[in-house]
């Protein structure tokens, strides 16, 4: 079964996004903020994938992207953008993001990008 | 404080000064002139009189060699005759004398009259009387005198009355030319004057001029330096006053505004969480239809698609606010028309069908990529197409159209539905207008939707219009500029892939 790590900074956003992709099958493990995201990282269970709101309180998503990346960790990044700008899913992909969805969710979107990296 | 005098101040200084000089010129030269003339009078009558006077010293003369004149030939002139003759001659030189005034050349004139005729007296007219007669060249020649004197005094007196005509004739030409000059004097004072009040207000007046410019070109922050007369500072000092008032003004304005952005902003991103998460859970809720009963997935479908259609509204209400705070933007690129209608069309047909509506997608061939942000092209041809749907009845037909129009690409999404009366098709684009149909509380929607697709048309270079024929339809057009030839495609291609048909926009009022 394959583990994707979600972190968001809203709690129902989070048990949303847990609920919805434990449907489609996947183990899915929660964190509130970018350090968080750093820390299971640094454990011994890695994801297979991470799911990141780029909009996050202590270290945002973005920031946990590129400290990810700069450490040399290749696990897919989909980014979750609130697309408050068009150019936004141009500048995830420059910063290493393997794919940006657009909040409010598009579940087929979504699942269909985590399909495609996994 | 210097001294700085009001206009009408001012004004009534220049006018009384010009006047009173006016007045001093005229009144000098006249006076001057009045006094001319009488003095040639006086002067003329005293010369008359001498003249007069010389005339009688030459009768009394004759008067005198008349009674020294024997009556009779052998007889003694009369010492009598004589003394009245000699008495008469006396009283007209001294009256003469008299009229002769301080004039000293005519005063000596008369005086050698006097001698002379003394000296005649003395040496032919006494010894006549006393019976001895002089020579007879003795005679003649003090005779010869006396009348010479006396018509040199004449002639003396018509000199000089000759000179003082000259003279009155020259002092009145020369007070003329003073009173003119003195008169072309003031009013050159007084022209110097009025420049100078003239000029005292050119530079404030052109300082207000160029301030009133600027003020009214935006430049809310402009202020005059305030001078000149009274009434040019007060102006300036009103003039200022007026510009903090609107630049205040302006600045509350511009906050409040910033305020209403700002709260629109933030509430619509406030909603978008919460609304996401009830829309989520009870799309997941009516995706698991095995764990629940009828009624319960019947209230789930309804929570999902209440959640959906507040869900649009707040992104509708979200995108107005970004354009309003100019931040909407968008990502155009060269992307295939013919493919955005298509995908519409395909999105929308089951809304249409439902209502029992013919939807027909009418594509030119071989159209030209657009420069178009494909979501957002999306949204506009969505929102036209959603209207359609809603405001046309049952069966009617709606056309959805794409042609190559110049420069651009023309979309086109026509309906026989009610249409638009002229004044309708004036706020049709107007955010939160809807048509007062009947229908109209029917229709769900905010009333956005035109208004967003304007906003977006416009944001891609592009131009929106309303055409209506009331009872037989309406056709919205809008245009998109042609993607210039030569630009690179594997970008859109990619981008596709990477963010696959049924993006957030794609279907913004799926009411099903």
């Amino acid at each position: 079964m394959s583990r994707i790590l979600v972190a968001d900074d809203s709690e129902t956003v989070l048990l949303m996004l847990q609920r919805r992709l434990e449907m489609s099958g996947y183990e899915v493990s929660t964190v509130t903020d970018g350090e968080q995201v750093l820390e299971a990282i640094a454990g011994d269970e890695l994801p297979d994938l991470i799911l990141l709101d780029a909009m996050m309180p202590r270290l945002s998503g973005v920031d946990a992207l590129q400290r990810l990346r700069e450490s040399g960790c290749e696990i897919p990044v989909v980014m979750i953008s609130a697309h408050l700008d068009a150019q936004e899913p141009k500048r995830m992909t420059a910063l290493g993001a393997d794919g940006t969805v657009p909040k409010p969710f598009d579940w087929d979107e979504l699942i269909g990008q985590i399909e495609r990296l996994i | 404080m210097r001294f700085n005098p009001s206009l009408t101040t001012r004004l009534r200084i220049g006018f009384l000064l010009l006047f009173a000089l006016l007045l001093a010129v005229s009144l000098l030269g006249v006076g001057r002139l009045f006094q001319i003339r009488v003095d040639f009078e006086d002067e003329t009558t005293r010369y008359f009189q001498l003249e007069l006077e010389a005339e009688r010293l030459r009768a009394g003369f004759i008067l005198e060699q008349a009674a020294i004149r024997p009556p009779a030939r052998g007889a003694q002139p009369s010492a009598a005759d004589f003394a009245r003759a000699r008495e008469s001659f006396a009283d007209a030189a001294a009256r003469a004398s008299e009229e002769t005034g301080d004039d000293e050349a005519l005063a000596a004139s008369l005086g050698r009259v006097v001698a002379s005729e003394g000296a005649w007296r003395g040496s032919v007219a006494e010894p006549l009387v006393a019976g001895r007669a002089p020579p007879a060249a003795v005679q003649r020649r003090l005779t010869g005198a006396v009348t010479t004197e006396v018509e040199r005094l004449t002639a003396g007196t018509n000199e000089a009355r000759e000179a003082a005509r000259e003279d009155a004739r020259e002092d009145t030409r020369s007070t003329v030319i003073l009173v003119v000059a003195g008169l072309a004097g003031a009013l050159l004072a007084a022209l110097i004057l009025f420049s100078g009040l003239i000029n005292s207000m050119r530079a404030p007046l052109a300082r207000l001029v160029d301030g009133a410019r600027r003020l009214a070109g935006g430049e809310l922050d402009t202020r005059v330096q305030v001078g000149g007369p009274v009434e040019i500072s007060e102006l300036g000092k009103a003039f200022n006053e007026m510009a903090i008032s609107l630049e205040r003004d302006a600045r509350e304005r511009d906050r409040v505004e910033q305020m209403k952005d700002d709260f629109v902003l933030t509430v619509s991103h406030e909603l978008r969480t919460p609304v996401t998460v009830v829309k989520g859970f009870a799309e997941m809720l009516t995706a698991d239809r095995r764990s629940l009963k009828a009624r319960q997935r019947e209230a789930a479908e309804v929570i999902a698609e209440s959640a959906g259609q507040l869900q649009n509204m707040i992104e509708d209400l979200l995108d107005l606010a970004r354009s309003d705070a100019g931040i909407l933007r968008i990502d155009p690129e060269p992307t295939s028309a013919r493919a955005l209608a298509q995908r519409a069309g395909r999105q929308m047909r089951p809304n249409f069908d439902g209502k029992g509506q013919k939807l027909t997608v009418s594509v030119e061939k071989s159209l030209p990529e657009v420069k178009a942000d494909a979501d957002r092209i999306g949204q506009v041809l969505s929102n036209l197409l959603t209207n359609a749907n809603k405001y046309a009845p049952e069966g009617a037909r709606v056309r959805l159209s794409a042609s190559r129009n110049g420069s651009t690409v023309e979309f086109a999404v026509a309906d026989t539905g009610p249409g638009l009366d002229r004044e309708e098709l004036e706020h049709v684009f107007e955010r939160f207008w809807r048509a007062q149909g009947g229908e109209t509380r029917a229709v769900g929607g905010t009333g956005l939707g035109l208004a967003i697709a304007k906003s977006l048309v416009e944001l891609h270079g592009g131009r929106i219009s309303a055409e209506s024929v009331p009872g037989e339809g309406t056709e919205f057009r809008f245009t998109v500029p042609v993607a210039r030839a030569g630009r690179r495609r594997g970008r859109s291609g990619k981008r596709t892939a990477s963010k696959p048909s049924g993006s957030r926009r794609a279907s913004p009022r799926r009411s099903r």
